[in-house]
Parts: structure tokens; sequence; C-alpha cells
């Protein structure tokens, strides 16, 4: 489940800003030849929903549905007393509540007389759900994740605007580690401390104890920390995800180098595009390229590989968290950071 | 070695229903059927075990970061990552042909799967998986009664933390560090700061604590799996004379609850033990699903699993089971109060988890947040 803060922030991310995203999806459903569109929404496949609604499901499962014309329907098994929490904090959609929302869905496309249904990620999409709909209505189905991702690929000066401050949120979290912690716990607990106190609605934490063995990161807070160590932050703040990842020492002089490349990175990967290509790589003067892979928001995903060295980008994303492993002086360095945030792009996002 | 008395259950419970395969799913909020399996604590994306008759279990992530996680954490388990989840298991499963195989939950077994195999339907492992869940070995619930030392000192760190000023996030950070330290892989929190005003208990929204709040949480760390639960209500300040009153009625609530614990009793005959000494205040209408949801369910793989303790569920309690008995509700007078303490059925009766004395806790109005 999330355990942080779930808020509507109008300043943030406005009314406006989610009702022109989704004026931007019904558009493409109807250019479509679609009748509407769902969207199944858990909390571990809550992208899609967040984007269209600005909600996040803080447990159980739902369904967004799209229809050509009005507010989008949240359909949700969850009480009619948790159901006025979830408008409290997306006035967005409408919602709706039945022990089978599945049903009530058929019975909302029955009302609009809807012939054809897209589905983001039908193949995903549980099977007692769609059971439900068409036990209400022989609807023709359809997957639709690749209309969803064209739209959903748009950069969004809101959504871009979000990510920055999460990875601002991040970064200044970093600074309660203490580099000289015996245990992985020692350092990431201060960490998750403060990223929660920034009003995150989630953290994960996850540690590479120890580098010059293992470049694998696990969620343990009793690992012994090695001479170079690596802690991947993964953190939502108001339906943004970003990860990052920093390499630490405890041996002052490479701790030193780490902070100025940490620093160089910071500097230069907000305006590498989020391509996966060639030119979206940075990597400091000396280093070697070890590994690398692009995760953005995809479909229902929050984060998820995008591209790597053997897969190439297949669709546009509205912006990217790119992971590189490279040597550097004998020692690796493994770094995450936003990219895909330039002003060219906060531009273009704003138009 | 949990992991490994797990799967011999599973595997003999396959054996005596005549299955050949078992597909379970499974993420981050609804992880039981799935780690009952194979013995993985996944947190992003969706993973699947296909198990076969055989003893051989494997399991399938969409995640590239949780396949790494996975080799380290339980290397014990064949993890294969899989970016086409659905192809890949599809693909498994058709090479198994025409034989009884059975998926759970069913209702979230993903469609593709389902109609990749076309005639050929799944069988409902739902109430199957459910039995093993429900009913633990003496290895599960020896790991329930180490969670349970953690949520007590869970509540510790939180009445200590509770504080005039403090957001309610602000407290939950303060705990989710303290969990994490302490080697707890989840908590399912949720929390209510306010007087009459307040209906239920909700993710934080940034509530801020001030004098005569009540405050009250849910608190359930997962421990290697299992988790345990703890709901208690603190007053910010001195507690009146209304505040004392009700939580008499909910710890008596609490204690009648309790009392009928016993294998062979039903869950409704602890719900409605809980219930009548609310109907007996003349608040009957305050324990109907208008203002709560349940008195009460099991644990372990799930935070919330069955049987829920409710007035119309004739699910029979048996020796083995872990539950929490909560008598939480809508009371008018002061608001949403919660109270309840976990629990494993023994044959003698309930023996208690969770050790936080019944009390109403205050917190001085004088401290401040820093």
């Amino acid at each position: 489940m999330r355990h942080g803060l779930i808020l509507w922030r109008e300043d943030e991310l406005s009314t406006a800003d989610v009702k022109a995203r989704q004026a931007r999806l019904q558009q493409a459903i109807a250019a479509a030849g679609l009748d509407g569109l769902l969207i199944y929404t858990n909390h571990v496949r809550s992208a899609g929903v967040t984007w269209v609604s600005g909600f996040t499901p803080y447990w159980s499962d739902g369904l967004v549905l799209v229809l050509r014309e009005g507010a989008p329907i949240f359909l949700t098994a969850l009480s009619k007393r948790v159901g006025e929490w979830v408008k409290s904090v997306a006035p967005t959609f409408e919602v709706a509540y039945s022990p089978f929302p599945g049903k009530l869905a058929g019975e909302r496309l029955a009302m609009v007389g809807a012939k054809r249904l897209g589905v983001v990620e039908l193949d995903r999409m549980p099977g007692g759900v769609v059971d439900e709909i068409l036990s209400v209505l022989p609807v023709e189905l359809s997957d639709a994740t690749d209309l969803f991702a064209k739209v959903r690929g748009q950069a969004d000066h809101a959504e871009l605007k979000l990510v920055r401050h999460t990875d601002d949120l991040a970064r200044e979290a970093f600074k309660a580690g203490d580099v000289k912690s015996r245990y992985a716990g020692d350092f990431t607990g201060p960490v998750e401390r403060a990223v929660r106190l920034a009003g995150a609605e989630e953290c994960y934490v996850a540690v590479a104890p120890d580098l010059a063995k293992d470049r694998r990161f696990i969620r343990t807070g009793k690992a012994e920390l090695g001479r170079i160590f690596a802690v991947r932050l993964s953190v939502a703040y108001n339906g943004v995800w970003v990860r990052r990842i920093e390499t630490f020492s405890s041996v002052s002089e490479i701790a030193g180098r780490l902070a100025s490349v940490s620093a160089e990175l910071d500097r230069v990967a907000p305006t590498l595009p989020a391509d996966g290509s060639i030119s979206a790589f940075y990597l400091p003067e000396g280093a070697g390229l070890v590994d690398w892979h692009l995760e953005a928001p995809f479909g229902t995903r929050p984060l998820k590989v995008v591209a790597d060295a053997e897969t190439s980008l297949g669709a546009p994303v509205p912006y990217g968290i790119l992971t590189t492993a490279f040597s550097l002086d004998g020692e690796i360095i493994i770094a995450s950071r936003p990219v895909g945030l330039g002003d060219n792009v906060l531009r273009e996002a704003a138009e | 070695m949990i992991g490994e008395i797990r799967k011999k259950r599973l595997i003999e419970a396959m054996v005596d229903a005549g299955l050949d395969g078992l597909v379970l799913y499974g993420n981050a909020w609804q992880n039981d059927y799935l780690r009952y399996a194979a013995d993985f604590g996944i947190l992003e994306g969706e993973g699947l075990a296909v198990v076969t008759r055989d003893g051989d279990v494997t399991l399938y992530l969409d995640d590239e970061l949780e396949g790494e996680r996975a080799s380290l954490e339980c290397p014990e388990v064949k993890t294969v990552v899989a970016r086409d989840l659905i192809g890949t298991v599809s693909g498994v499963i058709g090479r198994l042909g025409n034989s009884r195989i059975a998926a759970g939950p069913k209702r979230h077994l993903p469609y593709g799967i389902a109609a990749r195999r076309g005639d050929l339907r799944f069988e409902d492992a739902t109430a199957l998986i459910d039995r093993l869940l429900m009913v633990k070995t003496a290895d599960e619930l020896a790991a329930i009664r180490g969670a349970a030392r953690l949520a007590d000192e869970g509540y510790a760190v939180f009445r200590n933390a509770a504080a005039v000023g403090k957001k309610d996030y602000e407290l939950i950070a303060e705990i989710e560090s303290f969990f994490r330290n302490e080697g707890v892989d989840d908590n399912f929190m949720i929390i209510g700061v306010g007087g009459p005003e307040v209906r239920g208990m909700a993710p934080p929204l940034g509530k801020v604590l001030k004098p005569g709040d009540l405050v009250t949480t849910e608190l359930t760390p997962c421990v290697n799996g299992y988790y345990v639960q703890i709901c208690r209500t603190l007053v910010v300040g001195e507690p009146n004379e209304a505040q004392r009153k009700v939580f008499g009625i909910y710890n008596d609530a609490l204690e009648a609850g309790l009392a009928v614990v016993r294998p062979g009793v039903t869950a409704a005959d602890i719900a409605r033990a809980e219930n009548d000494i609310f109907r007996a205040h003349g608040l009957g209408d305050y324990v109907t699903s208008e203002y709560t949801r349940v008195r009460g369910h099991g644990l372990g793989l799930f935070p919330d699993t069955k049987p829920h303790i409710l007035e119309d569920v004739n699910t029979v309690i048996e020796e083995g089971m872990s539950l929490i008995v909560h008598p939480n509700t809508y009371n008018p007078e002061i608001g949403y109060f919660v109270h309840g303490d976990s629990l494993i059925v023994r044959t003698d009766g309930p023996e208690i988890l969770t050790k936080t004395p019944r009390r109403l806790f205050s917190v001085d109005a004088k401290r401040a947040a820093a």
C-alpha cells in the first residue's frame, strides 16, 4: 500500500491540467471509433489512472471508464466511506461503488449504447473484471495500449515540474544519510524518513551494499556496507515517480570524486533526451559505460524499463529515468537521473 | 525453511484436489497467494507463480529490478523475468496440455492467459488456497508472533512521536523509518485525526494534531511476509468524560469478542458478541456497514485475509488461525474510534499476541512537535 501523504494540490497539478489530459484522451477515443476506454488500477499499476485523474489508489483496485464525453467514472469495490475520501483527494472524476465494478462499467456502457470498448493492457486486465463487463453487455473489446501510449507520451508541463520537484526532494533526502554507517539500514533509515517528512506519497529504498562484489540491489537494512555502495531511492510525490541512484564511499578521497560526478550528472541529465538514443548518454571524462537502461511511465506502470542495450524505445515517453553503470578510475559507479526535462521540453509542454 | 513447508502443504493440497497445475497471481498489495508458493515479497510490477504437482515452482516477474532483487533475496526460487509476462506464462501453461489447472485468486487471473487457453478453462483455486492461508502451521505461527513484537514497538514509536503541531504524515514517517530499520517489509497503516467529524480512517491528509483530537491508527507490520495488526486510539491532552466513557464501551466490546474466540465458534459469533455491547448502549446503528466495515479479520500473508468477522459470516474458527478482533466504528459523540488486538486461536482459546495495554492513551497537550 501507499504510506505517505495523498492530497489534492491545485497549485501543483490543477483541475485544468487534468481536464486537458482527459480532453486529449477523449479526442483520441473518438478518432479511433471507440465508445470508451477502460483503464485498470491497483497500487502497482496506478499510472494510467493517476495521469487521467490525479488519483492514486492507496490500496485495493478499481477502474476508470472514459467515455467520449463527460467526466471519467472511477468504479471501485471500496466502501462509500472510503469513496468520500477518494472524492476529497481527486475532484476530477465521478466515483461509483459496487462489489462488482466490472458490472457497473458494463451498466454505464449500456447506458450510452456502447459497442466498442478500448482497454489499456487488455491482456493484463483481471479476468474476473472482464467477465463482469461481458455479463452485462456483449461489447467488443480491443486493446488500446498503443492509443493510450501515444496520448500519454506527450510531455505535460505540470508533470515535468513535479518530476523536477520529486527529484529535488530525493537529492535533498540523500543528505540525511551518513556515509560512515556500518549497516545499510543506518544509512537508509534517515534518508527514507527525510523523504516522507517532505510529503512524499511513497518511498522504496534499495541498496547495493558493496559494489566491488555485486551491482545488484536488495531491500535489507542488515547488510554491511562496503568501501563503495549505491543506494536507490524510488520516490512518488503527487502521482509522479522518480528513481535516483547515488554511489557513496566512506573513503573521503573517493567520496569527493563521487560527489563531483554526482553534481555533474545533476547539471547535465535533465537536458538529455528521453529517447534511449546514444545522444542520451553523458558520462564523466574517462568513464567507460558498463550497462544502462531507460525507465519511463508506460501504460499502467509508474516506471517500466522501456529501452536498454538490447531493446530500443518503442513509443514516445513523457520523461525518462536513465540508469547507467560505468567504470571510472577503477571503481564501478551507478547513477540514475530523470532525463527529458530540458527547457525546450518544458516550453513545448507548456505550449 | 518456512517457504519449503508451505510449498509441501500446497503440493499436498493440489494432489488431494486432483490438480495438475496452479497459476497464482500476486502484486505488492495482494501478494498472499503468490508468496505462499514462491517466497518473494514483490514490490513493483506483477508476478505469477506456476506450480506443478511434481513440486516444481517457477516465479515469473515482469519487472527487471524485481527480478534482480529476487535473485538475491530468495535464490532458492526459480525466477524468470518476462517483459511479456502473459505470453511467457501462457506458453508454459500451453505445454501442460489438457491437464487440470486452477488459478488463484481466480478473479485476478489476467484475461490474456484465460483467453489464450480458450476452451480449456481454468478451475478456481481460490477456496483451496484460502484454507491454507487461514489455518497456519507452527512455523507460520512463530513468524506471526515475531511480527507481533514489532506491532507493539511500532505503536510505542507512534505514541512517542505524537505531538501538538505534528502532521499526520510526519507521524507515519517516524513509524516507517523505524520499521525499515527493524527489517519490516511492509506496513498497512491508516490514520484518523480529529473529533466527531472523523467518520473513518484514511491515508494521511496533512492534518495537524491539536489538543483534544483523537488520533486513531491501525498499524500492521509485515515481517518475513506475515502481518500482525494493532489498533489503538490516543487523545491529544487529557481525555474528556465522553472519550473515557466511549473507550469503556469499545474495551468491553473487544473483551467480549475475545472471550468468544475458540475452535468451533463461527466468525459471526465473535462479531455478535462485540456488537451486542454496542446494542446494549443504544449504539446498534453504528455496527452496520454505514459506519464500519468489519469487526475484525484474519491475518497472515495478507493484512486483511479471511475470515471477515461479521454477523453474516459463518466460517468456523479453527485452531491455528490468526485473527484480529477490533470493534472499530464511528461514535456520534466523539468520532471514529479504534481498539483491537491480534491473536492466535488455540484449543483453549485465544493467545493474545499484542501486548500494548488496552488503555485510552493520551499525550501531553504541551508536547509540541520539534
